[in-house]
């Protein structure tokens, strides 16, 4: 926690929510002529890890992204947090150093390494000046490839999730959308937070850990990004020659399982506060859907697209109810879910969820107007260059491309495939993938306050 | 000090400093470029020519600074209601035309200043020029509009902070360390000056604070100034001046004694801050504290990680903040949250055993250079972004002038070990500090569950 004296703003977060929910929303050149995306190197090393690299030498620090496909959706059943554990786990101490030393080293360089586990996928970040390179890349391969998860730093590892897990009942937000996951998921793989429970958490092992570092840690399953203040030259010789070293494994093919809550449910949460939270949602799909883009469409145009999207102009612009309100599909490799969020005073709780309905059954019902259309594509196509304006941007960006196997001429594809949306499209997917009569509906509110009790 | 905004994302130190993009080492005096119309409008361009993109942005010296009693936060009503319309466009029309022509935008208010941006495809910038323009001065404030956004900023209030227990916490702190200066109440206002708001105290305020010689223009992307200067000029040049409002505002006279302030909310875990009244950047030992805060708590191998996450294991993060461009003196804050079954007695002997040893034992090199190369490190990460090297200059321009960012790492290179002791002896002592504590409440028991639903239904504790 930081003292954060807040300053205030307009609005919330919900553009955030397009670029992150809709993962790699690539979209091609806007009528400005201006290029797609900055130049990519692909190439598959020996050991078959994936490598996108893409030289910029304006700034001289680099950016590696490493994702490694070892997300929580693997977590054995009883183990939920393992994933997350093993990620984190990756910090705590390798053969050669342990986590002082790495902190020390990291700290002294000025530079940041960050391991963590969603999902789908960990991935492991480094940002390093060009000065301090060789010894950055050192380490960020070091902890890859040689940690040792020394048990003693695991047991304050899960000491302080299990904290962190506890302080996040004070979010509400954060409490809706945990209770909306596992209500609407069930024990499905997605069912669970990625860091695991309560109850989950106390009971991973180094063992375990151990178990899963070894199944899926290996470049056969991984794909690393490395941008900015780097020649071809200095590619080869200090990062390509170290990671062929890095040795070939079998990774274990498991099943992915889907599972949705199939009835209507409502889950009810007291808490002493001023706004319920209201979480709305149900199925979604993945992100290989071919409706995909479709769904972007229409979803903008219902909730995803900010001010000019139809949930905020009811239930914000027109009737003050809300400060944030939207709507996202989160298409993970395997379907995820759709949601409505917004938080209003308690009082207002049921107008906003009848209010937020109703435009699910109007986007169902009438084709949407040729002026929304437009506009949701005018901002998808257009607003594309700035997915990867920064290093750590692309470097994220290039890693879901080829993740989702989208190919690296996406961003010229991305215009076509968004332009081709028509009003009957827009239509179609809204009927199919939007379920007003069945949904889960979790609100985290003064129950009494609320009228819900 | 930190702000939240739109995305709710923390934001990078705002003591980065900011080079320029393509020279590492030279000031910026050389390539920013700085003009000021003649009705005053000061207009900061900074090329960058990486990529077709630019950020415009309009930063007004106004914020939660400018206010009176009774009537908190209306800086920041302004900044909502500056969507609402003006003759040419209508009510929340702003975002929708910069979003079909693929752009990106926000506004922030702060205790210093109210700001307003758009990240754009640098063909688009007149887009930004004329709707830039046209609200600078021709706002209609609408009675209804007005109404309903009152209610969305209440909700926002109701969101950030009433909700919030860490949040209701410094704000108390806040209020508790700030007496007669305005940094005392919150920028969103208290939930009953929001309500008291009428249409007329806008108005005034809009015609008080919105003027071209109390704005700044900040461009920074992919323009020429030579084919935008002309632009900004048709668009602002004729707009008139507008009287400068008075900016000196009262200072608190030195505290004289430790205040200690308790909240008492639901909550899982305590928390405590500790702010020290502390000097801005217009003084030296700004950038001592700027150091200090990142020997105590940058990185997992600083002070304040070390001994109090880890050694220790009394709390779950910890940190130290300091507000190097503050436009009147603020705060440096020690904060933390504790772990489970932890006792906040221990964690403030924690902190002011590591406050006491910067008094005692001079830094030693290695420890004070990793400091320094962690600031620098950051300041160079930092000009990756168009809109942060904008919101750099903006906020030194507000806080004194953009050209004092030369002054950045040269001023962090030069702290010394002894500097360190003599400014933390000199401010961070009980007697200049403010405590802030969080009592946890449990939760109140519930209500049992009600039967015979129509939907299948789970009271959840």
């Amino acid at each position: 926690m930081s003292f954060v004296p807040h300053s205030a703003s307009r609005t919330s977060h919900w553009k955030c929510f397009i670029v992150l929910f809709f993962l790699v929303l690539g979209v091609g050149v806007p009528q400005g002529g201006l290029r797609a995306m900055p130049p990519v190197q692909r190439m598959v090393l020996p050991n078959h890890l994936v490598l996108l690299a893409s030289e910029d030498h304006s700034l001289p620090f680099v950016t590696l992204q490493l994702l490694v496909d070892s997300g929580s959706w693997r977590d054995p059943r009883g183990e939920e947090g393992l994933a997350y554990l093993t990620a984190k786990g990756l910090l705590l101490g390798t053969s050669k150093h342990n986590v002082n030393q790495i902190n020390e080293t990291l700290d002294f360089m000025g530079a940041t390494l960050n391991a963590s586990s969603g999902r789908d996928y960990a991935t492991l970040t480094l940002r390093v000046l060009k000065k301090d390179l060789d010894k950055g890349f050192d380490l960020f391969l070091e902890v890859l490839t040689q940690p040792v998860f020394p048990e003693e730093e695991l047991k304050r590892e899960i000491e302080k999730t299990l904290a962190a897990i506890q302080s996040q009942e004070d979010q509400p937000d954060e409490v809706a959308e945990r209770t909306f996951v596992r209500t609407l998921f069930l024990d499905s793989p997605y069912g669970h937070p990625a860091e695991g429970t309560r109850e989950s958490v106390p009971k991973l092992t180094r063992e375990g850990i151990v178990r899963f570092y070894r199944s899926y840690y290996h470049p056969n399953n991984a794909i690393l990004t490395v941008i900015g203040d780097m020649t071809d030259q200095e590619l080869k010789e200090k990062l390509i020659s170290r990671l062929e070293k890095w040795p070939r494994g079998d990774i274990p093919k498991l099943p992915f399982v889907s599972k949705f809550e199939k009835e209507q449910k409502t889950v009810k949460v007291n808490r002493p506060i001023t706004q319920a939270n209201i979480l709305l949602g149900h199925a979604g799909v993945s992100r290989e859907n071919p409706d995909f883009y479709a769904l972007t469409v229409m979803n903008y145009i219902l909730g995803g697209g900010g001010f000019a999207s139809r949930l905020m102009a009811e239930i914000r612009n027109k009737r003050g109810l809300a400060y944030s309100v939207g709507s996202f599909f989160d298409p993970g490799k395997y379907p995820g879910s759709f949601q409505i969020v917004l938080q209003t005073k308690n009082p207002s709780a049921r107008d906003a969820i009848s209010l937020s309905l109703q435009q699910i059954e109007r986007i169902q019902k009438e084709l949407v107007s040729e002026k929304e259309l437009e506009g949701a594509k005018k901002y998808l196509v257009g607003s594309f260059p700035m997915r990867f304006d920064t290093q750590g941007k692309l470097a994220n960006f290039l890693i879901q491309v080829e993740y989702y196997g989208l190919g690296l001429d996406y961003p010229e594809k991305y215009p076509s495939l968004i332009q081709s949306v028509t009003r009957d499209e827009v239509l179609r997917v809204a009927k199919k993938y939007l379920h007003p009569e069945k949904y889960v509906l979790v609100i985290v509110a003064n129950l009494k306050e609320a009228g819900m009790e | 000090m930190k702000r939240l905004w739109r995305t709710r994302a923390i934001f990078l130190s705002l003591s980065l400093s900011l080079l320029l993009t393509t020279i590492s080492e030279a000031g910026l005096k050389e390539n920013v470029f700085e003009t000021v119309l003649p009705n005053g409008l000061k207009v900061i361009l900074l090329e960058n020519h990486k990529a077709p993109l630019v950020t415009f942005q309009v930063w007004y010296r106004v914020g939660s600074r400018n206010e009176t009693w009774e009537k908190t936060g209306l800086s920041h009503m302004l900044e909502h209601m500056m969507f609402k319309g003006t003759e040419k466009i209508g009510p929340e029309e702003f975002s929708r035309i910069i979003q079909e022509n693929g752009g990106n935008d926000n506004a922030f208010t702060s205790y210093d200043y109210t700001a307003y941006f758009e990240n754009l495809n640098a063909d688009r910038i007149q887009v930004s020029i004329d709707l830039e323009s046209d609200r600078m001065q021709n706002l209609l404030l609408r009675e209804e509009d007005f109404r309903t956004e009152r209610m969305v900023v209440m909700e926002e209030r109701r969101l950030r902070t009433d909700d919030n227990p860490q949040a209701v916490l410094a704000e108390q702190v806040m209020a508790a360390a700030f007496e007669m200066q305005p940094y005392h109440w919150p920028i969103i206002g208290w939930m009953e000056d929001i309500a008291r708001f009428t249409l007329e105290d806008l108005k005034t305020y809009y015609k008080t604070y919105y003027n071209p010689v109390n704005a700044i223009l900040v461009i920074v992307g992919d323009f020429k100034k030579d084919d935008l200067l002309p632009k900004i000029d048709q668009a602002f040049g004729s707009y008139p001046r507008g009287a400068a409002p008075p900016q000196e505002k009262d200072i608190d006279p030195p505290q004289i004694g430790e205040r200690r302030i308790f909240v008492k909310k639901e909550a899982q875990l305590p928390s405590l801050v500790m702010g020290y009244h502390v000097p801005n950047f217009r003084e030296q030992d700004s950038y001592v504290l700027e150091v200090i805060a990142t020997i105590l708590s940058g990185g997992k191998s600083s002070r304040l990680y070390q001994s109090l996450v880890r050694e220790k294991r009394l709390t779950l993060s910890v940190d130290a903040d300091h507000s190097l461009t503050s436009r009147d003196p603020s705060l440096f804050t020690l904060s933390a949250e504790l772990l489970p079954g932890k006792e906040v007695a221990e964690v403030e002997k924690a902190f002011d055993q590591e406050v006491e040893q910067l008094k005692k034992d001079p830094v030693e090199k290695q420890e004070l250079e990793k400091a320094k190369n962690q600031l620098e490190a950051s300041f160079i990460f930092a000009q990756d972004s168009l809109f942060y090297q904008a919101m750099l200059l903006a906020r030194y321009e507000i806080a004194l002038s953009w050209k004092t960012i030369d002054d950045y790492l040269p001023s962090v290179r030069k702290v010394s070990p002894e500097d360190i002791q003599r400014v933390a002896k000199k401010y961070l002592t009980p007697d200049n500090r403010t405590v802030g504590i969080l009592i946890p409440l449990p939760l109140k028991e519930g209500k049992s569950e009600p039967a015979g639903s129509s939907v299948k239904e789970h009271l959840v504790r």
